[in-house]
């Protein structure tokens, strides 16, 4: 443990920076999905290393990663499904066209 | 463990981590994207090897991976420009041209139109470029160049297809994006929202943050323990025993998952306008003939008249 958490909590939050950047710039749904997907896996590593620093012998937190695995699998699969839906309805998977609801 | 290995261990997979998501946001080409997360996620699956938790890093590569090879597939297949070579002429910032780079813009920016050609081959590709360094076709002779396309055409095999087109309306229309309304010539054709510099600072704020935030903070208290090298099993018994309602609702909520994927995404009987306008011409009830009676014949001879009744009969079915 010659790496301190500190050094995998700042990866963490550098992805979670980027997985900002991705959901708020990019203009593809997909690319959004891909956005979400990092800031998941920036959780994830957050909570890998708190359990491994602060609680090595409670595995409950390798858990919860499981879990968040789990739900960005499903998130995955349903944000793929609505594209697809959307996409057979408009043409197009740029979320620019799906604005409908704001009006 | 040494601890030199450690290190470098740590610095190789917090880089390969880093810098597949920062060329995943940053690159032009949606494909590259797909192939840069998947190598973020290799990344972090390494720290979390690194951080004795074999179990969580082999599960993330199993589904991250798998799932990415269907995301890549769909973008393929889905988006406009997943190769990302019309992008490729485009301003961009240092960051996105080194993460773009390789990519062979296929128009110079200045020719809206001829954008259109995405599906054609290399050999079509190549071809543009050399009518583009022709002096007959400039910027915006878009007659030249189609013309020129169109005397291509006979020899490539790909762009049979688009000999019956007359021009770049043709083309539109196979891309199919006519139907939303949209113009290609005037179409915004980047990747990333016009808010994209502000994205960019409001993220570098945020990491910088978090950073800051999380540099200037005491140290945590860490345990010095050891977790058990065969974690698995571990976790296996905790899954089953006191996590075992979170485990069923995971199970739960994936099967929910899976139902509503199918639901959303079955193939519905009026996939697209086109084929439901025609779906609904046929579906129509057929309009009843109108029964038009035969003219009685008016007939002077008695022939006629015996057949008079028979012919009324005829009338009335």
């Amino acid at each position: 443990m010659i790496v301190p958490l500190t050094a995998y909590l700042i990866v963490g939050a550098i992805l979670f920076a980027i997985g900002v950047y991705t959901v708020i710039a990019q203009r593809a749904a997909v690319m959004i999905l891909m956005g979400i997907e990092v800031l998941l896996n920036a959780i994830g590593l957050n909570i890998i290393a708190f359990w491994r620093f602060t609680a090595p012998t409670d595995y409950s937190a390798q858990i919860f990663a499981i879990l968040i695995i789990t739900i960005g699998a499903i998130e995955m699969a349903i944000g793929l499904a609505l594209v697809m839906l959307l996409y057979r309805q408009r043409q197009t998977v740029e979320v620019d066209a799906y604005a409908e609801l704001k009006r | 463990m040494s601890e030199a290995f450690e290190i470098v261990a740590f610095g190789i997979s917090a880089f390969i981590a880093i810098a597949g998501a920062l060329g995943m946001a940053t690159t032009m080409s949606m494909f590259r994207s797909g192939i840069f997360l998947m190598s973020s996620f290799i990344g972090v699956a390494g720290l979390f090897i690194l951080l004795t938790a074999d179990l969580i890093g082999l599960l993330q590569i199993m589904m991250y991976i798998g799932g990415f090879l269907v995301m890549i597939l769909f973008m393929v297949m889905v988006m406009h420009d997943p190769g990302g070579a019309m992008m490729a002429g485009m301003d961009m910032a240092f960051v996105e041209r080194w993460f773009s780079k390789g990519l062979v813009p296929r128009e110079p920016p200045h020719s809206g139109h001829s954008d259109m050609h995405a599906d054609h081959g290399q050999e079509q590709r190549a071809h543009d470029r050399q009518s583009h360094a022709m002096p007959q076709s400039n910027a915006g002779d878009h007659r030249g160049h189609s013309v020129h396309h169109d005397e291509h055409a006979d020899d490539d095999d790909q762009s049979m297809q688009d000999m019956d087109d007359s021009g770049h309306e043709g083309h539109a229309a196979h891309h199919g994006n006519d139907k939303s309304g949209m113009d290609m010539g005037g179409m915004d054709m980047s990747m990333v929202t016009p808010v994209r510099p502000a994205a960019a600072w409001l993220a570098g704020a945020i990491g910088v943050v978090l950073v800051s935030m999380l540099l200037l903070r005491p140290t945590w208290r860490v345990v010095n323990a050891m977790p058990d090298p065969d974690s698995a099993r571990r976790i296996g018994q905790l899954l089953m025993e006191k996590y075992m309602i979170a485990f069923e609702g995971a199970g739960f909520l994936i099967l929910i998952g899976i139902f509503g994927a199918v639901l959303l995404a079955r193939p519905t009987i009026y996939p697209d306008d086109a084929s439901r306008r025609a779906r609904v011409a046929v579906d129509k009830k057929p309009e009843p003939i109108a029964a038009e009676g035969l003219v009685p014949l008016a007939v002077p001879d008695k022939q006629a008249g015996q057949h008079e009744p028979h012919q009324s009969e005829e009338h009335g079915a």
